[in-house]
């Protein structure tokens, strides 16, 4: 029920991720012209306690999506700079504290991160910048089965399913939730410190053309 | 089946120790006779696949992923496999891959080709050592972006709330009890309404007859007969819990009345039993058998 999903697939329209949540978990109020500002906002996540999708807000305050993601927009501006922050995955959202405060809190927790093995890590990274991708993709960069990897990063919800491809076999989509996110100290995936893509690829031209001229 | 990998290893590397590399192929990395010494040493669990294990073998001698020829780490990469650990034979055949793979760019840089004038590698037949090469550099930016990651793993994270996490912080002692603590009067008052519902402790027997006999009771009705001619024993039982004593006192009175010393009268049964006293009969001072015998 608090499982979450990352982010919103942009390609495939089957995979309906937030609305589900909304109407199954979400109030039996009946949508109605309404309001919401960002103190009821910022008062109704405090006491979900669990991530809301944009969609179940929308449906409880009786306002229109649109007004909902201005007023996520607003709120997110307005904790910037609070010990509470606005994290988004996707379609939800959920109040985390901010990582500047994370050591204390850690501290009062007494929490300590397990480590992550170096194979769990590159996945992870893997999964975090392509998703959503599948298990196809995922081995075919390390080049090497990740079957168990990725079933034990399932386990520690680093990573979660967002759904299934539409490609054939339909393999699992995976991606990053609210977990990742806030054991990595990330308020959104916008936050993941850039790749560098372009570098990389433009050193292999040169080395594609000298070594095409060495050979 | 490692050692079948390793015998097939031993033939292919034959195949190729005896050519010497081309001048300008292989120049940076040159293997010496004395294989086992000159091997990079890896522990290999550290590594999870072949393209994990062939960057740290480019890295370990500090060569440049971008131009180091591919076919020239062949030789290490299968000294490399050879020490791998018989558990991973799940994924040896995905390293042997890699393995044909360097064999074959090493033998393609051996072997003289048909002049190509141009560098137009892409259309029909894909250069091996491009592709390989391709795939190392898509794997290290990934790898390297795991190993970022794992810097910031846990150092300055994000928390929820949680009721069961800021529980467990509870029990370490950094957060009070969940409950407020029971106040006092809570207390004394549920001693109170609980003594007054469980019922006296029955004494045991044998001081039952001896502490409630036939003779204490048989005093208290004369007693009572004594202030009035007529008493209802419910009445007189009106404050009595204990059975013992209402069946004690009953059989007393039985036992005045077979003494002549009453009368009883009842109206209708579990109505009142009316004791009178008959006139002018002295109380006995025979001893009142406690046995009940008389009454068998």
């Amino acid at each position: 029920m608090t499982q979450d999903y990352g982010e919103p697939i942009p390609s495939s329209g089957e995979l309906d991720l937030a609305s589900d949540g909304a109407e199954t978990e979400g109030a039996n109020a009946e949508p109605q012209p309404g309001e919401l500002t960002e103190t009821q906002l910022e008062a109704l996540l405090f006491v979900a306690e669990r991530p809301l999708a944009r969609s179940e807000i929308a449906q409880l305050a009786g306002v229109d999506r649109e007004i909902v993601d201005a007023c996520i927009g607003d709120l997110q501006v307005r904790l910037a700079e609070r010990g509470i922050r606005l994290v988004e995955s996707g379609e939800r959202i959920e109040l985390a504290t901010a990582p500047e405060a994370g050591r204390l809190i850690a501290r009062y927790i007494g929490a300590d991160a397990p480590r992550l093995s170096t194979p769990s890590l590159e996945t992870l990274a893997i999964v975090a910048y392509r998703q959503p991708c599948t298990r196809a993709t995922v081995e075919r960069i390390r080049g090497v089965d990740s079957e168990y990897t990725l079933r034990t990063l399932l386990h520690r919800r680093l990573i979660v399913e967002l759904g299934r491809s539409e490609t054939p076999g339909r393999p699992i989509l995976y991606g990053t939730g609210f977990d990742f996110l806030e054991r990595f100290g990330l308020t959104s995936l916008d936050e993941l410190p850039p790749l560098e893509p372009e570098i990389g690829a433009r050193l292999f031209d040169a080395a594609q053309a000298e070594g095409a001229g060495a050979g | 089946m490692t050692d079948t990998a390793a015998r097939n290893r031993m033939s292919s590397r034959n195949d190729h120790t005896g050519v010497p590399p081309r001048p300008g192929v292989a120049p940076q990395v040159v293997f010496g006779d004395g294989r086992v010494a000159s091997a990079t040493h890896v522990r290999l669990e550290d590594f999870d696949g072949p393209l994990a294990l062939l960057l740290a073998l480019i890295e370990a001698r500090q060569l440049d992923v971008l131009t180091v020829p591919l076919g020239g780490l062949a030789e290490a990469y299968l000294d490399a496999l050879a020490s791998l650990e018989g558990d991973r034979l799940g994924n040896i055949s995905t390293f042997v891959a890699v393995a044909a793979q360097l064999i074959l760019i090493k033998s393609r840089a051996i072997l003289p080709r048909p002049p190509k004038t141009t560098a137009i590698p892409l259309d029909d037949e894909l250069d091996p050592e491009a592709e390989l090469r391709a795939r190392l550099l898509e794997y290290r930016r990934f790898r390297d972006a795991g190993v970022a990651l794992g810097e910031r793993h846990g150092v300055d994270r994000l928390f929820r709330r949680d009721a069961e996490v800021a529980t467990d912080a509870g029990r370490a002692g950094a957060r009070p009890p969940e409950r407020p603590p029971l106040p006092v009067s809570a207390l004394t008052g549920a001693l109170r309404r609980l003594a007054s519902v469980v019922p006296e402790t029955p004494l045991p027997a044998e001081i039952l007859t001896r502490t409630i006999s036939l003779a204490e009771r048989t005093a208290i009705i004369r007693a009572a007969l004594r202030g009035s001619d007529t008493i209802v024993l419910q009445e007189l039982l009106g404050g009595v819990r204990d059975r013992v004593v209402v069946a004690v006192t009953f059989l007393a009175m039985l036992e005045l009345s077979k003494r002549r010393e009453i009368t009883l009268e009842q109206a209708e049964p579990w109505g009142p039993i009316i004791v009178r006293r008959v006139p002018g009969v002295a109380e006995s001072e025979a001893e009142i058998d406690e046995s009940l015998e008389s009454f068998a």
